[in-house]
């Protein structure tokens, strides 16, 4: 969406850029804001409608109670704020930050606009009926749109650089705010609309939000922030870790601390961990693995067989611990096995070897080939994992504070996450984890450089299949059955989209995109039949927005920003006449 | 007389129908710097593919220091033969210190595990190749742009960075396949400076490269390789009063070459006006 060209110095904007928008740019920006602004106090609906008012007081309210605007409506209005300052303030790379709130303004007026038009039958809804007026959505649209027109004609530039140094206490301090508003944003995407289908409406909230929370989102990152922050958090390493484990174990303590998050949160979780290993594979090594949650398949049905449950095969009951590291590692051995065919086949032809496995794992499974899986009636009645006598699908109280039931699961997921992430980490900056990206970049080159292609591949396989297998032995315990139908195709798939949507190779990025891929489905249960349709929508404009993922790698965002090397481009170097060497 | 340190004996190579090399045979000395030269297609490239291991000789054998080499690249490089590739092939996505960083993975110890856990030895260990590697950028005159990604030097630093990345390895012979394809005379003549103090620091160097002047400039001994045969062999000299050296270039008489350059000399002045 850049549309700035190679080799243009980052302070000024090249000459083409500026359009026939050029001298409109501030006014519209203005225009935009202030509409925004109007829209928050507008009303939005003409009449009640069937499932009740539609929700932030926004029916028939005209003005009544400006300082008191909540929900969507404050969103529009902090937007159109938003809007006026980046207008008038001095802020780097102003056209991205107006064009990113303008994005953000248009998408909340027009989904909250698009539902009760749907909802209410009818344009009437927004615009005017028996009397009544309500306007809000279609101003906000207005106002939206304005303002990304006013972002392409203030030109859109390079996203702002910050060089500024902070002492150690104020960056501690800059990290802490920031990891608890990112808390705050969590909890808030976890629990707007409310839980499951209580609130008729909650599907179109949580749209919403995800409209006001990409815009402000995108608006900071045109401004620098989110960069600079990356890097102040680099800087800091061991402090950000340490305090985003806290805000992960504090999460149970907000809003979202209750039975129904704490499950959903630790399925992301479990997911997000298989998803970590999975980019060892994709991200790194660039094998791509279609038949990938084969593995966490094998882990689970290892560690239930272990588990002492009735219909568990094996006969003998070991410590979850134990039987963790017995399914991480029968599931490793697979990894080596199917990573094999890679020291012949590349690419696509990997791929269907993958897809191959991962059919055979399920059918196999299915049809209980090795009498160890049940085949259809699954493996049920794991017991769950206990401490120290205390259930971890119970509730659990530390003195007076009683916490929801499966936070102890959810506790010890985020163990798992953060488990993963380290290995992942540390492998990524070693030696094993260079000759991993070597391989992807130019496999001929990498063997010229000593690396042994065939042997690192397999390596790849083996440590992702074996993080897979522990997410599974703990997805065993956790759901308390073990049944094929956890592990076919359509997973192995949205592993894959969550890695290559959170950014491949990037640890933030497929924890991201695993929440998304898991949250989505789940905020948007009362689209019915429409659900899919709209996450693969979703998932179809991230994807043409950002492809190189929502968190990309250091190296996928240096891409975007080379720029500003002054280099000058290699293809026009290659072009010297042969008559100037000799 | 010593072993010398790269010996190529009798190299054949066929693909299906086609006779790429037809025996081959090529002798580096120690501290020696040899030039390959010959016309588009002779099998330069196959050549130097099978002095690496990347292809495997139909018959003849490579020797370094009197040991046959290995049929894999991984395994030559390791043994002490490193090269560069003809069209640029660094890992564009990584930065400059890690492009070379990955040079040095033969001659690092850590193992997954090691590489797990970061432990003290491990970070001995990854310290030493850094330095290592900042030492071999600066020797190439690549300074201060550790962080920055490959894809984004220019032209002639990908070169340099293509070199110290093979440096990186250790090698005893380094094999450079065109490096100053696409330079300016300028750039040429550093990347000669580059070579002779390669060859100072005693490692032997082959190098292929169509710039004939660069060639007879920098080796001590020169190949030419026509259609998969060796031709001529010899010092520079030998080799450029050679009559069928030129020909074997032009693929005509030098009479009506020095023609043809004059009428092209002439329609180029023609546009010009």
């Amino acid at each position: 969406m850049s549309t700035s060209t190679v080799s243009t110095p980052a302070a000024a904007p090249p000459v083409e850029q500026r359009s026939a928008l050029a001298p409109l740019g501030k006014p519209f920006a203005a225009v935009g804001g202030v509409l925004g602004i109007v829209a928050a106090l507008l009303p939005w609906v003409t009449f009640g409608l069937k499932d009740g008012n539609w929700p932030d007081k926004s029916t028939l309210q005209f003005f009544d109670a400006p300082f008191a605007v909540t929900g969507f409506r404050w969103h529009v209005l902090l937007l159109g704020v938003l809007i006026l300052v980046a207008a008038f303030a001095p802020v780097p790379s102003k056209g991205r930050v107006v064009r990113a709130l303008g994005w953000g303004l248009a998408v909340v007026s027009f989904i909250n606009g698009a539902y009760i038009t749907v909802k209410g039958g009818g344009l009437g809804a927004i615009t005017a009926l028996d009397g009544d007026v309500a306007f809000g959505s279609i101003v906000g649209l207005v106002g939206g749109v304005l303002a990304i027109l006013a972002g392409y004609g203030i030109g859109i530039e390079l996203p702002g650089q910050w060089k500024v140094k902070l002492s150690t206490p104020v960056a501690y301090l800059v990290l802490l705010v920031s990891f608890a508003a990112v808390l705050y944003a969590v909890a808030a995407m976890l629990t707007t609309g409310g839980v499951g289908t209580s609130n008729p409406y909650a599907g179109a909230i949580f749209l919403s939000f995800l409209g006001f929370a990409g815009g402000v989102l995108a608006a900071l990152s045109g401004v620098g922030f989110i960069r600079w922050l990356s890097v102040l958090s680099e800087e800091h390493r061991v402090f950000s870790v340490i305090v985003l484990a806290a805000c992960a174990l504090l999460l149970p303590f907000t809003e979202a601390g209750n039975e129904y998050w704490m499950t959903v949160a630790a399925n992301i979780g479990i997911y997000a961990a298989t998803a970590i290993g999975l980019n060892i594979v994709v991200g790194l090594a660039g094998l791509l693995d279609l038949g990938y949650v084969a593995f966490m398949g094998i882990g689970a049905l290892v560690a239930a067989n272990f588990s002492g449950a009735a219909t568990a095969h094996f006969g003998i009951t070991l410590p979850f611990p134990v039987a963790a590291v017995i399914a991480g590692v029968v599931a490793g051995i697979f990894g080596a096995i199917v990573g094999s065919p890679t020291l012949r086949v590349r690419g696509d032809y990997l791929a269907i070897v993958t897809l191959a496995f991962g059919e055979i794992f399920t059918r196999s499974a299915q049809n209980d080939i090795g009498g160890i899986t049940n085949g259809s009636n699954a493996i049920p009645g794991i017991p769950p994992l206990s401490l120290f006598g205390a259930e971890f699908n119970k509730s659990f109280s530390i003195g007076a504070v009683k916490l929801p039931a499966g936070v102890l699961y959810y506790i010890l997921i985020v163990l798992l996450v953060a488990a993963t992430m380290a290995v992942f980490a540390n492998l990524k900056f070693s030696r094993i984890g260079r000759a991993w990206i070597a391989i992807r970049e130019d496999e001929d080159a990498a063997r010229a450089m000593g690396i042994q292609t065939g042997k690192k591949k397999i390596l790849a396989f083996l440590i992702g299949a074996t993080l897979a297998g522990l997410a599974g032995a703990v997805f065993a315990h956790k759901n308390g059955t073990v049944s094929y139908e956890s592990f076919k195709f359509m997973e192995s798939v949205t592993l894959l989209a969550a890695v290559i949507l959170g950014g491949m190779g990037s640890i933030p990025g497929a924890v991201l995109g695993a929440a998304l891929l898991f949250v989505l489905p789940e905020k948007l249960r009362e689209f019915e039949e429409y659900r899919l349709m709209i996450f693969g929508l979703a998932l179809i404009v991230i994807m043409r927005f950002r492809p190189q993922g929502l968190i990309p790698d250091r190296h996928r965002r240096a891409e975007l920003a080379d720029e500003d090397v002054g280099g000058v481009p290699v293809d026009e170097v290659h072009e010297v006449p042969k008559e100037a060497k000799a | 007389m010593s072993t010398p340190v790269l010996e190529a004996r009798d190299v054949s190579m066929v693909f299906g129908g086609l006779k790429a090399l037809k025996g081959v045979t090529l002798t580096l000395d120690e501290g020696k710097i040899v030039g390959l030269i010959g016309p588009n297609g002779a099998g330069k490239t196959t050549f130097f593919n099978c002095l690496t291991g990347l292809y495997q000789p139909t018959t003849g054998q490579v020797l370094l220091k009197g040991k046959e080499l290995p049929g894999d690249p991984a395994h030559v490089t390791k043994a002490g033969v490193a090269r560069t590739f003809q069209n640029i092939r660094l890992f564009p996505s990584m930065t400059v210190l890690e492009n070379v960083l990955v040079g040095r993975h033969s001659r690092m110890k850590q193992g997954p595990l090691a590489s797990l856990f970061h432990g003290p030895a491990y970070q001995r260990g990854e310290r030493a190749a850094r330095e290592r590697s900042r030492e071999l950028l600066a020797f190439v005159g690549l300074n201060n742009l550790d962080d920055e990604l490959s894809r984004n030097l220019p032209y002639g630093d990908q070169r340099r960075l293509e070199i110290a990345r093979a440096l990186a390895t250790d090698p005893a012979v380094l094999l450079l396949d065109e490096p100053t394809a696409g330079m300016n005379p300028q750039e040429t003549e550093a990347t000669q400076q580059l070579i002779f103090r390669i060859r100072e620091t005693g490692v032997s160097v082959v190098v292929i490269e169509h710039d004939i002047k660069f060639i007879f400039g920098l080796c001590d001994s020169v190949s030419v390789l026509v259609q998969g045969e060796l031709l001529v062999e010899g010092s520079p000299e030998t080799v450029r009063a050679d009559p069928r050296v030129v020909e074997a270039y032009l693929g005509k008489p030098p009479e009506e070459v020095q023609h043809d350059v004059e009428a092209a000399a002439a329609s180029a002045e023609e546009e010009q006006a």
